[in-house]
């Protein structure tokens, strides 16, 4: 009986998501063009400016105005998110395709070490890597990369274990097509969908990871304007009373991060309607 | 239990649906019977004719998206009569389910909690309907022994959970027992026991709503029989000229889609209840269908009822 | 039972072994592709004065100079017999460092934890009890919220509403006192922040968790057939829904011990809480390597037990498991 179906309404919360993602790139795209952050001095004068109309998000400690370089920091973390995101994806996809496709002990063997990497906390490994390295824009991307490649790697394995008991893969195996070329051929092509969806979401991860290591003084070099780096500048007038230091970058961090995970709900729930989650704002 | 000879479950015009975007379920349409002291009312039917959601219409146990409307009145000499549909929830939850209604759900294992044991939960039954009973001692009555009782619910046979779901349905001594399909999933022998328990508790003065798509387990216990369709109840008779030839074309065709009698099933499907065509729902799937059957068929008062434009002969009149 | 449960653990076990092992190798292998040098760290400025003797006598009795394979035994064999070695930031065994530190983190972390999992519990119940009001719309808002949020960011929040403005409570340290001394009342007062920040940072995803699966359990037959017996609604909430509701979480809360030593790390360090967790992010700035391995290794210990943990207590919850033994 049809008694206990019960139909969640799907809020329209994505537009609202695609808006604020639209809105931030475009600052990160045409601010840089109007305003230069290097023209930008020390200026006392102006030093830790509650907002108002002339500086929105008020100004820092040593006067710099706080909107301009927030934009100029989200567009620093992206920067090194994406390229996390992207060598993390890449790492996870190599393993997961040598275990999937090699199976046996090597499949064995990387999963291990996939659970290995998984038992250490991901800031603490972190952290690790980039004490051992010296704090750059490089070990903050190599770090995030390293802790972050598994989910990837888990994925791509399980689908290519599926996509092994396929009739099309077997029928290239008899044909004669050498491991390279199936993978080549026929796996990536499936695979790709998938894999962007990993790298989408690992996005946000990676951000939050460099500003957490930057705040920490581990990431990115201090003079530059990174979200991490702006809110421990802003830490350290707080007590002072000026919060709008550091509750700015902030939201910089969280909107992006929550506009991401909302998109990604919409499309689980578009692609599996059965599944549909009540966890919608 | 203290009734009189006239309590009594009297339903009127109780009518379900249920809203779903783009569509709603007549699950239960204009339905009147009336269960008396010590006797079963058996209301039969295919699966998914709304036979299942009377049975939670009546305890107020569906979803937000059901209206229902109508009339159920439980008058019990122990008790004020009390009107069930559009009570509080309250009400409901404080006097009314296990105390003066108890239900025999569908499938009993799936309506333990998986988690706790079979003890556990008669004992806390047992407990909140203030019954001082030893919980073995029900078991006991019920045909379970004491250690079965010591089992979780996905340990317990197929019986056993029968059993156990019987017992906690009388912890509160219900005046009335709603039967929901008691019998699916059990072999015979096991339909023969639980209608016997069925009989033992109308014996007991106690009335029974057993709701079923099982005729010949009907049969065993039920001194009327209501037949569903479609959401509607098309007709209603006492049990013995139900079976020795039933009036309505579609009652006839259940009786004989039994493997006993003439095993040949009825053609078509019945209608989906989110689309009922026009007029007699059993219209599309009747040989003796005509223009008459265009309007839907009225159930006249009084017992031996039916609501058809073309009735079959009683046995009687044959 | 108790056998299903020892043999599960010893299964669990074996498999953690390796792992470890992995980590450890992990740990080495970095160390040694670090750029790095511990013996010009252990001279600082002293490094550019001494001479190549001396240096290469200190690398020596190091056994730096030894192949790395026989290395990384002989360090695995001091960890293994609990010889931490020195921690050279702050110049003390690290064992020492550690078992000072260890006792505060315990304590924060461990109020955190039963904070989190009393206030999701009450608040996730409420939200899908009263599912799609206004109520359980503000909960599930500021859980996701509270989710895309950077803890520490939530932490100078927290500070500049309760420490700044309102001037409540202190806005970091273990004490006022200058002295030193250790007052228990002093104690609490600079606790409440760190603890409320690290459960609440926490908090969101098994509020959100204990919501989904309240309202799902919610439409279960079971509970539907509680609710047919005549039990209280309270009954049927919390001693049939929740009941069976929580279980996968259990397992869900032992595999969070990862995220509970990140929200740590950085909520210590705003506090200046004087745990292992922020000792590690002063290890990492001065690349005090023996110490960091030692808080990692602590940490993958902690992330092991706790997945131990959470098998053992979903065993011992679901009957079902129970049963089946090993699965």
């Amino acid at each position: 009986m049809t008694a206990h179906t019960h139909i969640t309404p799907v809020r329209r919360t994505h537009w609202l998501a695609v808006t604020v993602l639209a809105a931030l790139a475009l600052a990160v795209l045409v601010v840089p063009i109007l305003a230069r952050l290097d023209q930008q001095l020390v200026d006392l004068r102006l030093a830790s400016l509650p907002p108002s109309l002339a500086h929105p998000f008020g100004t820092d400690e040593v006067g710099r105005d706080v909107l301009l370089r927030a934009v100029y920091g989200l567009r620093v973390s992206l920067l090194v998110g994406l390229a996390a995101a992207l060598v993390s994806v890449t790492i996870g996809t190599l393993a997961g395709l040598v275990a999937g496709a090699l199976g046996g002990t090597a499949d064995r063997v990387l999963m291990r070490v996939v659970d290995g990497f998984n038992s250490v906390p991901h800031l603490l490994f972190g952290i690790f890597i980039v004490a051992l390295f010296s704090p750059s824009a490089t070990a903050v991307v190599v770090s995030v990369a390293l802790t972050h490649w598994m989910t990837a790697a888990r994925i791509v394995r399980s689908e290519v274990l599926s996509l092994r008991a396929r009739p099309f893969v077997d029928a290239a195996i008899s044909g004669g097509s050498s491991r390279l070329r199936i993978v080549r051929r026929h796996l990536l092509p499936h695979l790709t969908p998938h894999i962007a969806l990993a790298a989408v979401l690992m996005v946000p991860h990676a951000i939050w990871h460099e500003t957490a290591l930057s705040f920490l003084g581990l990431g990115l070099p201090p003079h530059l304007a990174s979200l991490g780096n702006m809110i421990n500048d802003g830490a350290r007038s707080l007590l002072a009373g000026n919060w709008w230091a550091s509750l700015f970058p902030g939201l910089f961090i969280l909107l992006p991060t929550l506009a991401i995970s909302s998109l990604a709900q919409y499309w689980r729930d578009r692609a599996n309607p059965r599944r549909r989650s009540e966890l919608q704002l | 239990m203290t009734t009189s000879a006239g309590s009594r479950l009297r339903v009127d015009g109780l009518t379900v649906r249920f809203h779903l975007p783009g569509a709603t379920v007549h699950a239960v349409t204009d339905a009147h019977f009336t269960v008396g002291q010590g006797e079963c009312l058996a209301l039969v039917g295919e699966s998914g004719c709304g036979k299942s959601v009377m049975a939670h219409a009546l305890l107020g146990l569906l979803p937000g998206n059901a209206t229902i409307t109508g009339s159920a009145r439980l008058e019990t000499g122990d008790a004020s009569p009390v009107e069930l549909i559009g009570a509080p929830e309250r009400l409901l939850a404080r006097t009314v389910r296990g105390r003066r209604v108890g239900l025999v759900p569908q499938s009993p294992a799936a309506h333990l909690t998986p988690v706790r044991t079979a003890r556990a939960q008669l004992t806390e039954a047992l407990r909140e309907l203030g019954n001082p009973a030893p919980a073995d001692d029900l078991a006991a009555r019920a045909g379970l022994r004491p250690r079965d009782l010591d089992l979780y619910p996905h340990q317990l046979s197929g019986g056993m959970a029968q059993r156990v779901v019987n017992a906690i349905a009388l912890a509160g001594d219900p005046w009335l027992v709603i039967a929901d399909e008691p019998t699916s999933g059990l072999d015979r022998p096991l339909v023969d026991a639980t209608m016997a328990e069925l009989r033992r508790l109308t014996g007991e003065g106690r009335a029974v709503l057993l709701i079923t798509h099982d005729l010949r387990a009907a049969e065993q216990v039920a001194d009327h029989v209501a037949v569903m369709y479609a959401g509607r109840i098309v007709s209603l008779d006492l049990a013995g000229e139900f079976f020795a030839g039933p009036r309505h074309p579609y009652a006839a065709g259940l009786l004989d889609a039994l493997p006993s009698r003439r095993f040949t099933a009825i053609p078509g499907r019945p209608p989906e209840l989110t689309d009922l065509p026009a007029g007699c729902a059993f219209r599309p799937r009747c040989a003796r269908a005509d223009a008459a059957c265009d309007d839907v068929p009225s159930m006249p008062a009084g017992a031996g009822r039916v609501a058809c434009h073309h009735p079959l002969e009683s046995h009687a009149a044959r | 039972m108790t056998r299903a449960l020892a043999r599960m653990a010893a299964w669990r076990l074996a498999f953690a072994a390796p792992l470890v092992l992995v980590v450890t190798l992990g740990m080495f292998a970095l160390a040694k592709a670090s750029p790095f040098d511990p013996v010009r760290q252990y001279l600082g400025d002293r490094a550019l004065t001494t001479s190549p003797e001396i240096a290469r006598q200190i690398r020596e009795s190091w056994g730096l100079d030894r192949p790395v394979a026989e290395q990384y035994l002989t360090w695995l064999g001091n960890l293994l017999r609990g010889e931490f070695g020195e921690s050279r930031s702050m110049h003390r065994p690290v064992a020492e460092v550690i078992g000072e530190r260890l006792g505060w983190t315990l304590l924060a972390a461990g109020c955190a934890v039963v904070l989190m999992l009393v206030a999701s519990l009450v608040v996730g119940a409420v939200a899908a009890w009263r599912q799609g009001s206004w109520i359980d719309r503000l909960i599930t808002g500021t859980a996701y919220a509270n989710e895309a949020a950077p803890v520490f960011w939530t932490a100078l929040i927290a500070i500049w509403v309760f420490a700044v403005k309102l001037r409540w409570l202190p806005a970091g340290g273990l004490t006022d006192a200058a002295t030193g001394a250790v007052e228990p009342g002093d104690v609490l007062r600079h606790m409440i922040l760190p603890v409320a920040v690290l459960a609440f940072s926490q908090s969101s995803w098994l509020l959100l968790f204990v919501r989904e699966s309240l309202i799902t359990t919610l439409r279960e037959d079971f509970v539907v057939g509680a609710r047919a017996r005549g039990l209280r609604e309270r009954t049927v909430i919390v001693r049939h829904a929740l009941r069976s509701a929580l279980l996968p979480f259990i397992t869900l809360l032992g595999a969070r011990v990862p995220e509970l030593v990140t929200g740590a790390i950085l909520v210590e360090t705003v506090f200046s809480w004087p745990g292992v967790a922020s000792a590690s992010v002063q290890a990492a700035l001065a690349a005090d390597f023996p110490l960091l391995a030692a808080l990692t290794l602590l940490a993958t210990l902690a992330v092991v037990a706790g997945n131990l943990l959470a098998d053992s207590a979903y065993a011992i919850a679901d009957p079902r498991v129970r049963v089946l033994g090993v699965s």
